[in-house]
């Protein structure tokens, strides 16, 4: 094969599938061997490395806002980047702040999920001002947990205030079901 | 231009003959070098045989080291006509890729033995692509659904597979996958990064 030209590139998608190791063992081989000869399949390959790269520091610089799962706020941890967790009770609600060494904040918010086919989530202040809502969040029922991780940069900013978190399950067109409620106290800086 | 032209050297550009042209001009030239050859096989081989082993070893330092010495063993293999089959090439150096990277049979006196006698044949290291800018890339994420963004940050995060991601978020294997790439691919399109080929 030439530096440019090569018969037929496998896609994007074929590429990705072979850098995440998903696929049988001969459709790795295949495009293995199609990387090794084809400059541009594998210079796609290195700017999506390098994007990985680039969202791996976002995620442990705890600057990306996003529903998430216990392992990965585990493998967070284990990676030596410092994350300040709460776990609130169904319908509980926490003392919560951010230290200035914290480098990602996570929320665990427990909750009946069982028979949820979809789940949003919003959050407010207690008065209902300020509403953000996320939708269709993914979630694992069986493990009973929504995970999520804020901006932390954002949390820092905030005075002390009540902010209230809401799972809504919508197992009908048009129709909200409240699966839990929860309420974070936030004071301002955490005692360092 | 033409084989016949690449095979004896005719011509000066190669950047455009395929890599057989290239191995059958170098096993050719032995016990002479063709030194054009050599130069444009390594340059071409370098950055494709470190991202494949980047993807064994997710670390970009390691990935260059052991890619140097899967080139550099490329070269004298072929200098020593030890391809069968020029055209075939990619699987030749996929087989050296597994046994240098993925066994890691690695002896640093091998390396330095090559690295002395073709070490000034390898062009200086080709830059890796560069980081995205990290304030648009927030931006992009932001725009990417809940369940993308989820998907793009556990998939990257430590290289998992669509089955492992696919249990930690309660989805299936097959739609981490379609969800990957559409989020990858969105990701890609809202830095401006060129369409793949």
């Amino acid at each position: 094969m030439s530096a440019g030209a090569t018969a037929t590139h496998p896609g994007l998608a074929r590429l990705l599938a072979w850098w995440f190791a998903d696929g049988g063992e001969a459709e790795q081989a295949g495009i293995g061997e199609h990387v090794l000869g084809c400059t541009a399949c594998s210079a796609v390959l290195d700017a999506v490395a390098a994007l990985g790269e680039q969202v791996r520091g976002l995620s442990s610089a705890g600057a990306v806002q996003a529903v998430v799962s216990g392992g990965f706020v585990r493998r967070l941890a284990a990676d030596g980047v410092r994350v300040r967790e709460y776990r609130v009770a169904h319908n509980g609600s926490v003392e919560c702040s951010v230290g200035a060494a914290d480098q990602v904040l996570v929320a665990r918010l427990e909750a009946p999920l069982a028979g949820v086919q979809r789940l949003d989530l919003v959050a407010d202040d207690v008065q209902g001002r300020g509403a953000e809502r996320w939708d269709d969040i993914p979630f694992d029922a069986a493990r009973g947990e929504v995970v999520f991780t804020p901006r932390i940069d954002d949390v820092r900013r905030l005075p002390a205030q009540t902010s209230r978190v809401r799972l809504l399950a919508r197992d009908a067109p048009g129709v909200e079901r409240l699966v839990g409620e929860y309420v974070f106290r936030h004071s301002p800086l955490a005692g360092e | 231009m033409t084989e016949r032209a690449a095979l004896t050297g005719d011509a000066t550009d190669l950047a455009t003959e395929p890599d057989g042209v290239l191995a059958r001009r170098i096993a050719a030239a032995t016990p002479g070098i063709d030194r054009e050859a050599e130069a444009e096989l390594c340059r071409r081989l370098a950055p494709r045989v470190r991202v494949f082993v980047l993807r064994e070893v997710r670390n970009r330092a390691a990935a260059a080291d052991l890619a140097q010495e899967v080139v550099l063993m490329t070269l004298e293999r072929v200098r020593a006509g030890k391809l069968r089959d020029p055209d075939a090439l990619a699987g030749f150096v996929l087989a050296l890729c597994r046994q240098v990277a993925l066994g890691r049979q690695r002896s640093f006196a091998r390396r330095e033995r090559l690295l002395e006698r073709y070490g000034h044949i390898l062009a200086p290291a080709e830059a890796p692509a560069p980081a995205p800018d990290r304030t648009r890339l927030l931006g992009c994420l932001e725009r990417l659904s809940e369940r993308e963004r989820a998907v793009v940050l556990l998939s990257f995060f430590d290289d998992r597979d669509a089955e492992e991601v696919g249990a930690e978020l309660g989805v299936s294997p097959a739609n981490v996958r379609v969800i990957r790439y559409r989020s990858i691919a969105r990701l890609r399109e809202c830095l401006g990064v060129e369409a793949p080929p």
